[in-house]
């Protein structure tokens, strides 16, 4: 090598220096105000593309919200109990199917203009005709009758609607532009959008005018990173809030507490409750299952797992076990439970089911039948597939085979109705916990009420609680259908499902950070009380 | 002097082929999406439920079950007036979306083809000259590894190292966070793009250094350069005058053929460092089965490849005296 080579070398090596010194001092982030507050959003709460629009897509649907720039006729208070936020009250007519809603006067837009019953309608019969996942199908047509009262007028009466009520976000009637809101949206909660980098982060500021308990933090900024970054974006310490991901539930992170929140998220295997007799749904959907059909199988499954130790094995302890899909809602039924972990009462309800085991292969034989059946699930979730190994091994203690599938959603789409399949739910509505869920439907190909489960009796008393004008009766009706005589949806009934474990939502948040009391069960928004929300120390 | 005639043929005959390949790239893409298993519709819905009125009015607005030679003819019409169409996931029109998030992506791209150009022709000429040595050694073996190992792979290492242990660089996102971004100073700015780019230029230089190396120990060990030595002429001299203009060209131009690799590696890396590009976009585009946004990428890339093979052609007509000399006279 001559001088010159080692000249040009020696001067990249100095340039190079001279760049990673000046950037070593400026890693993180300058934003150091303790009012000011970074979240990095949850999986579940993906950015929304289409912009903040609650008719879009911004919060609407399943879960337990706070759409931060908008607030909605009602809220969910630290009990989970539902209770008015925009509404000052409701009434059902007789039939139950006008629900007039009476809302406050006091309140104004982020941009001045006033809120009254109009923009209440206006929300609710443009969401209708939106196209998103919010599925207001059930709603004739919404009129304000005067400043402060509007009427929801339904196709059916619905004991549910107060759900929608709750999660739809209320947009301004006069300034709506279904084109421009998103990115720019008007509403009457706690915070108003300032700055929106795409794809990276939105950054909130305080609503002047709004008319609740004034947030502690002034700024909210949300991130909206993917779950392989959680941890790396906590260590960094440039977040004060971070979702914990399953495969990182045994870290600890200087600087931060571990918070863990009951999701009310259940997870749980799906069993065809049919027979196969060679239908095929559409061409390519088999329909039944010889070996799930038989209801000792489903009863031993139930009996025989040992729901604690998937808990403690795929979620680290931060998880509790799930029994029938419901267990921490109001309308759950404690009688529909199974006591499970017994083997031998499994052994016992597939021997006495007239399954035993006469090759000597350790998989039980009925009629020349074996009991083996296929379980897909989504690969691209850990959780999903450690718990479907583990229900497969234990399976197996039983005499039952379990064959692992892993497969994309159009796949499993497919195989539905043939196959068992590991679900899971979140919501807090029982139209789509209940109802949707094991109601009798048609074969459509799609994964409400999966296996096709099918009791007219449940049937019924489901109706029954869709139609009811008192929510505490219908909460009993929708409690009743998951037993009911020695049948229902439950594990004590009919056992068309294999529920297992409700797992935690879990934080890391930085210390100092007071997040108030929050309802259990509240699917995954940790920012639901936001408003309540404070720095105890100053450094950010 | 270069004939104008000449050069206005060379751009038409090219412009013909542009016209011709996006075209079909139209179609084809077209096709493949629509035959593709995903259901728009569920991959929208997420798992979330909703009845079966509600998704009836999903299936009208992602177009599903209209017969595919409609589509198509839409989608051609609509694309001849210049109108790539709207996004159904981000509700806005295709052509702003594709602007917004590509500049971010060709500040990035840019400069990663530049310092991978750069740097990796030294390595190679570097390598080359001392061919054998330790320093030979040092980048083939770095090379073989690179070129095997995936960037997205590549980029968490250099995330890990140098976002996560030395903590010297941001850990991702184009801008800081909690800051607005056009309060941003130009350093914040450019730290973000440090570790993407490092990451794309790392990988990138592999090929171009293997390359130059192989052509230098060529041309070191041909009959002109034997000549040359012969009369006395060495060291960098000798690759200055004789070594470095044989091998420029076609490193050129292999550096402008990248551009495919480089917009391929650019989508892992954005995925990597929640870096908000057209890579990004792309893939949320695909798993949602967004067909406008997706065939508008697609269309996108490729114009990009094509007019990185142009700039390879371009290159050689006016770099190359003989190469214009040939094309000239034909």
């Amino acid at each position: 090598m001559d001088n010159k080579t080692k000249m040009i070398m020696a001067g990249v090596a100095v340039v190079a220096i001279v760049l990673i010194g000046a950037f070593a001092f400026m890693g993180g982030s300058n934003d150091d105000d303790p009012a000011h507050l970074r979240v990095a959003m949850h999986s579940n709460i993906a950015e929304p593309k289409a912009g903040f629009n609650p008719l879009t897509g911004w919060g609407c649907g399943h879960q337990n919200y706070n759409p931060l720039v908008q607030s909605c006729l009602f809220k969910t208070d630290v009990n989970g109990s539902i209770v008015p936020d925009l509404a000052t009250g409701y009434s059902i007519s007789g039939d139950g199917k006008t629900w007039a809603v009476d809302v406050r006067e006091d309140v104004k837009f982020s941009d001045n203009s006033t809120f009254d019953a109009e923009d209440v309608a206006f929300t609710f019969n443009t969401a209708k005709k939106t196209e998103s996942e919010l599925d207001l199908t059930n709603i004739e047509n919404v009129t304000a009758i005067n400043k402060t009262r509007v009427e929801f007028n339904l196709v059916e009466p619905r004991s549910t609607f107060i759900y929608d009520l709750r999660y739809v976000g209320i947009v301004p009637s006069d300034s709506y532009d279904n084109s421009t809101y998103g990115g720019n949206p008007i509403g009457t909660g706690p915070y108003v959008l300032d700055h929106w980098d795409k794809g990276q982060q939105a950054i909130f500021k305080i609503n002047d005018n709004y008319y609740g308990h004034k947030p502690y933090f002034t700024q909210i900024t949300l991130l909206f990173p993917e779950e392989s970054t959680w941890l790396e974006l906590t260590k960094s310490g440039e977040v004060d809030v971070a979702p914990v991901a399953t495969s990182a539930l045994n870290q600890t992170v200087d600087g931060y507490k571990f918070v863990e929140k009951s999701a009310g998220r259940a997870q749980g295997v799906s069993l065809p409750y049919l027979n196969d007799t060679g239908i095929v749904y559409n061409g390519t959907m088999k329909v039944g299952n010889n070996v799930t059909a038989d209801k000792s199988i489903r009863e031993a499954l139930n009996v025989g797992i040992n729901r604690q130790v998937i808990c403690d094995d795929v979620f680290a302890g931060h998880a509790t076990p799930e029994y029938t899909g419901v267990d921490t809602r109001d309308f759950a039924n404690p009688d529909a439970k199974v006591a499970d972990n017994d083997v031998e009462k499994a052994k016992q309800i597939l021997k006495d089911g007239g399954w035993v085991d006469t090759d000597g292969d350790g998989i039980v034989e009925k009629d020349g039948v074996k009991a083996s059946f296929s379980l897909y699930y989504p690969p691209d979730y850990l959780d999903r597939q450690s718990v479907s190994t583990v229900f497969a091994e234990q399976a197996k203690q039983l005499g039952i085979e379990v064959k692992l599938v892993g497969a994309d959603w159009d796949t499993i789409y497919q195989n539905l109705y043939s196959s068992a399949a590991l679900m899971q739910q979140t919501s807090p509505d029982p139209y789509k916990s209940v109802y949707q869920q094991y109601h009798s439907k048609e074969m459509d190909g799609f994964y409400m009420n999966p296996n096709l489960y099918n009791n007219s009796a449940s049937d019924k008393l489901m109706d029954d609680a869709m139609h009811a004008n008192d929510f505490n009766q219908a909460n009993s009706l929708w409690s009743q259908s998951a037993l009911v005589n020695g049948g229902g949806w439950g594990p004590a009934g009919d056992a068309p499902w294999v529920w297992i474990v409700n797992y935690d939502y879990n934080y890391f948040i930085k210390d100092g950070i007071d997040i108030g009391n929050q309802p259990d069960g509240l699917g995954n928004d940790v920012l639901i009380n936001i408003c309540e929300w404070t720095r105890t120390n100053s450094t950010a | 002097m270069l004939n104008k005639n000449q050069l206005l043929k060379f751009l038409s005959y090219k412009l013909i082929r542009f016209v011709l390949l996006m075209i079909l790239v139209a179609i084809f893409s077209f096709v493949l999406l629509d035959l593709s298993p995903i259901d728009p519709v569920n991959a929208y819905l997420n798992q979330a439920a909703v009845s079966e009125s509600q998704r009836a009015i999903l299936y009208e607005y992602f177009g599903t079950g209209v017969p595919l030679h409609i589509k198509i003819f839409h989608w051609l019409s609509d694309l001849f007036h210049g109108n790539l169409g709207i996004s159904l996931i981000y509700r806005a029109p295709v052509i702003n979306i594709i602007f917004e998030k590509s500049s971010a992506s060709i500040v990035l791209m840019a400069l990663s083809w530049l310092f991978s150009g750069i740097i990796g022709f030294f390595l190679g000429v570097v390598a080359g000259k001392n061919k054998g040595s330790w320093i030979d050694k040092a980048v083939k073996v770095y090379c073989y590894t690179i070129q095997s190992a995936p960037s997205f792979w590549v980029g968490m290492l250099v995330l890990m190292v140098f976002a996560v242990y030395l903590g010297w660089f941001p850990i991702g996102f184009g801008v800081p966070i909690g800051v607005n971004s056009s309060d941003a100073t130009f350093l914040e700015w450019a730290s973000r793009l440090v570790l993407p780019t490092l990451t794309l230029s790392l990988v990138g230089l592999a090929p171009i250094a293997m390359y130059t190396r192989n052509e230098l120990i060529q041309v070191l060990s041909s009959d002109f350069v034997l000549f040359a030595k012969s009369r006395g002429e060495s060291g960098w001299d000798l690759i200055k005058n004789h070594g470095i203009r044989n091998i420029l060209l076609p490193a050129i131009t292999l550096q402008f053929l990248s551009f495919s690799e480089l917009f391929g590696g650019a989508v892992l890396v954005e995925q990597v460092f929640s870096y908000p590009g057209i890579g990004q976009t792309a893939v949320a585009a695909g798993l949602q089965s967004d067909v406008p946004l997706l065939l508008g990428i697609v269309l996108f890339s490729a114009i990009f490849v094509f007019a990185g093979n142009l700039l390879a052609d371009l290159s050689y007509y006016l770099i190359d005296p003989r190469i214009k000399e040939n094309e000239i006279n034909d």
